[in-house]
């Protein structure tokens, strides 16, 4: 198993957002959770993420055979946990090769991998960009400063193929995609799976779904995820809504 | 710039021996022209320095710039220590100068390249030299800048003994920067250097001018005050590195006069001194003129650094461009103040004026006052000052791709910082003033 959730609590300013949540992933699964706004979606991303504006109060998450709440964030990065940001965040004067070569090497060098040169990084860079239709120019400007959303994100991705993570988390990264710009990320992602790299895709809605096919959906709702199915649920929920889940939850 | 009020305050005991030990410095300059323009000149300004004082921090434009520190040591005049020659080159940067060396505010020509063998329509001469003529002193001032309405300006008009006098001719274009460095070799030592650079019409030329000291340890008193004149079409790219001692003092005025079409670059590097202020007052007096201002000061400890510009916008169509960037850590403290005045006519100004400031520690501060005074009509000004600490959403991103806090935290503060050079076209002095602030941002 990579990845072990056991009843993990959380709360941010005194507020308990998650209240106990189960999950267990396999290696080459991919999950996707769901579930309505305020449901504790993006919190789970972050905690798993290492962000520090959460607390843990409960619980207990293990990686890879280790304790992933004892890590700080960089640490989880290197150990292979990748975060998408629902809002990739910018950096002004920083450009994105020197922000990404300095994280390939923190991460090549956890690994025990020797760091990359310039030359053979421009080079894995340019062959991931193409994958992924991105201007090679991308490259010399500051981290998603001035970045359409779509750009934005499939930076994120373009960030996610380069580092080669073990388990990729992705927050709501459909959220402010047209279409053609959900198509690309999606493949993106489609591009990188693999037996040994499990995903959890958060989404408050089916879109996604539909282009990256999910082998297990669970929704979450106040902090604990209510039903789990397949793909099916995915389609149930497209159809019906969250309300009759919701309402079945209560009365049980 | 500023004229300070009529002094209705009464000055400390400390203001009060300050003025008189200067004064007093000043004696042995006046008796040396007494019977020559020079020592007629010196004596009115002494009555001015005596009448104005050093300012408080009741004076705006003094308010958060503290002087105490700077008033309680007296900082003498004469003398110039021996050094050798190696103790100069280690401030050599990796690229070809012509360099000019001062050691203790005074030109030395052992250091300095021959100014014999210099390029074509260059002319350099040591004010030094300039003074023993006549009328020397006049040739080397303009007398519309008003140096003397500032504190540090009359002070430096009463002290100056040397400094340097840059003359290129008529279409003179040089492809070596002129290097001039002002070393420091002594503490408790006044260094007052006068300079005038005047390039004729068409001509161009990069000066870089580096303040240093010879050990971490020296507090000794830089006053500089430099005369710019670019004639029509005249371009001067300009670069002053400020890395003195911690323990220094530096007070650095400039003034420069612009006509039709010339273009006038500076970049300002503050790294070093107790107390430092830089001030840029520009006279853009002809049509189609163009200046960029840019700086970037990194105060730690208890460093105090002040950047000033003054800009007059008094013909059509000046373009005028300025970023400065502040970075203060400890109980650092940091000032901004610039002001862009457009006059009546100068129609179709174009003038932006930016300062960010990184606050890297809760005792740090800042005071920024960015200023416009437009009277004319058809303008595009604009300015904006902003301060504020390192975001901790970039931090956390930059973590969670693995990058450790404390890289990640100098990685976006080194890319703060190093903006303003970005305007430098010269690859192999934006990379050596980098590496300056990269430097003493790592340590």
């Amino acid at each position: 198993m990579l990845l072990d959730i056991q009843n993990l609590q959380a709360q941010v300013e005194d507020m308990a957002i998650l209240k106990g949540i189960n999950l267990q992933v396999n290696p080459g699964e991919v999950h996707a959770i769901m579930g309505p706004n305020g449901s504790g979606k993006s919190t789970l991303s972050s905690v798993l993420a290492g962000r520090e504006d959460y607390e843990v109060t409960g619980g207990a998450v293990d990686y890879d055979g280790e304790d992933l709440l004892e890590m700080d964030a960089e640490e989880r990065a290197r150990k292979g946990v990748f975060l998408a940001f629902q809002y990739p965040v910018e950096i002004p004067g920083v450009s994105n090769k020197l922000f990404l070569q300095t994280a390939l090497n923190a991460v090549r060098q956890a690994r025990g991998e020797a760091p990359l040169d310039m030359f053979d990084f421009d080079q894995l860079a340019l062959e991931k960009m193409k994958a992924l239709e991105m201007s090679p120019m991308m490259l010399e400007r500051s981290v998603n400063v001035g970045f359409s959303g779509g750009e934005k994100k499939r930076n994120d991705i373009f960030q996610m193929a380069m580092l080669e993570p073990k388990l990729c988390i992705l927050d709501e990264t459909d959220s402010g995609l047209d279409i053609d710009a959900l198509r690309i990320v999606a493949n993106g992602v489609n591009a990188l799976r693999a037996p040994q790299r499990s995903f959890i895709v958060v989404t408050h809605y089916q879109r996604l779904l539909d282009y990256i096919k999910p082998d297990f959906v669970h929704v979450l709702y106040k902090g604990r995820i209510i039903k789990s199915g397949g793909f099916e649920l995915a389609q149930e929920l497209e159809e019906r809504g969250y309300d009759h889940l919701i309402q079945a939850y209560q009365e049980a | 710039m500023t004229t300070l009020s009529k002094p209705t305050k009464k000055p400390s005991p400390l203001a009060q021996s300050a003025v008189a030990f200067y004064l007093q410095q000043a004696q042995p300059l006046i008796d040396a022209s007494r019977d020559l323009p020079l020592g007629a000149f010196r004596q009115s300004v002494a009555e001015r320095f005596a009448q104005q004082g050093f300012p408080t921090r009741r004076d705006e434009d003094w308010k958060y710039t503290p002087l105490n520190a700077f008033l309680q040591t007296h900082y003498r005049l004469p003398g110039v220590a021996s050094i050798d020659f190696a103790q100069v080159k280690r401030f050599l940067p990796p690229f070809a100068v012509m360099h000019l060396v001062f050691v203790d505010g005074y030109f030395s020509e052992t250091f300095s390249d021959d100014l014999g063998a210099l390029p074509e329509g260059l002319t350099i001469e040591s004010v030094k030299d300039a003074l023993d003529f006549v009328s020397g002193h006049q040739a080397l001032m303009s007398h519309e800048s008003q140096v003397e309405a500032e504190p540090f300006g009359c002070l430096n008009s009463l002290l100056f003994d040397d400094g340097v006098l840059i003359q290129l001719e008529q279409n003179c274009i040089l492809d070596r920067p002129v290097l001039c460095t002002y070393l420091q070799t002594q503490s408790e030592h006044a260094n007052t250097t006068r300079n005038r650079i005047v390039l004729a019409e068409g001509a161009q030329m990069t000066l870089i001018e580096q303040y240093v000291s010879l050990s971490d340890e020296l507090n000794a008193f830089n006053n500089v005050v430099s005369e710019v004149e670019l004639a029509q079409s005249a371009q001067l790219d300009q670069v002053v590195l400020q890395a003195i001692a911690h323990s220094g003092m530096h007070f650095g005025l400039q003034f420069v006069e612009q006509a039709t079409q010339s273009r006038f670059s500076s970049h300002y590097i503050g790294l070093g001194a107790a107390i430092s202020r830089h001030q840029n007052t520009l006279y853009m007096r002809g049509e189609h003129v163009e200046s960029a201002q840019f700086s970037a000061c990194l105060a730690q400890g208890n460093q105090v650094m002040d950047t000033r510009t003054h800009t007059q916008h008094q013909a059509c169509w000046g373009v005028s461009r300025q970023l400065h960037k502040l970075v203060l850590d400890d109980q650092a403290t940091g000032v901004f103040n610039g002001m862009i005045h457009v006059a009546r006519g100068a129609q179709k100004t174009d003038g932006l004026m930016d300062n960010k400031n990184l606050l890297l520690s809760k005792q740090a501060q800042v005071d920024s006052k960015p200023q416009l005074e437009i009277y004319a009509d058809d303008v595009k000004c604009s300015h904006g000052s902003a301060s504020g600490q390192i975001s901790d959403e970039q931090i956390f991103y930059l973590r969670a791709r693995g990058i450790a806090e404390q890289d990640a935290r100098r990685l976006v503060t080194q890319a703060f910082l190093l903006e303003p050079l970005e305007s430098i076209s010269s690859a192999p002095v934006r990379d050596w003033l980098a590496g300056k602030l990269v430097q003493k941002l790592n340590r």
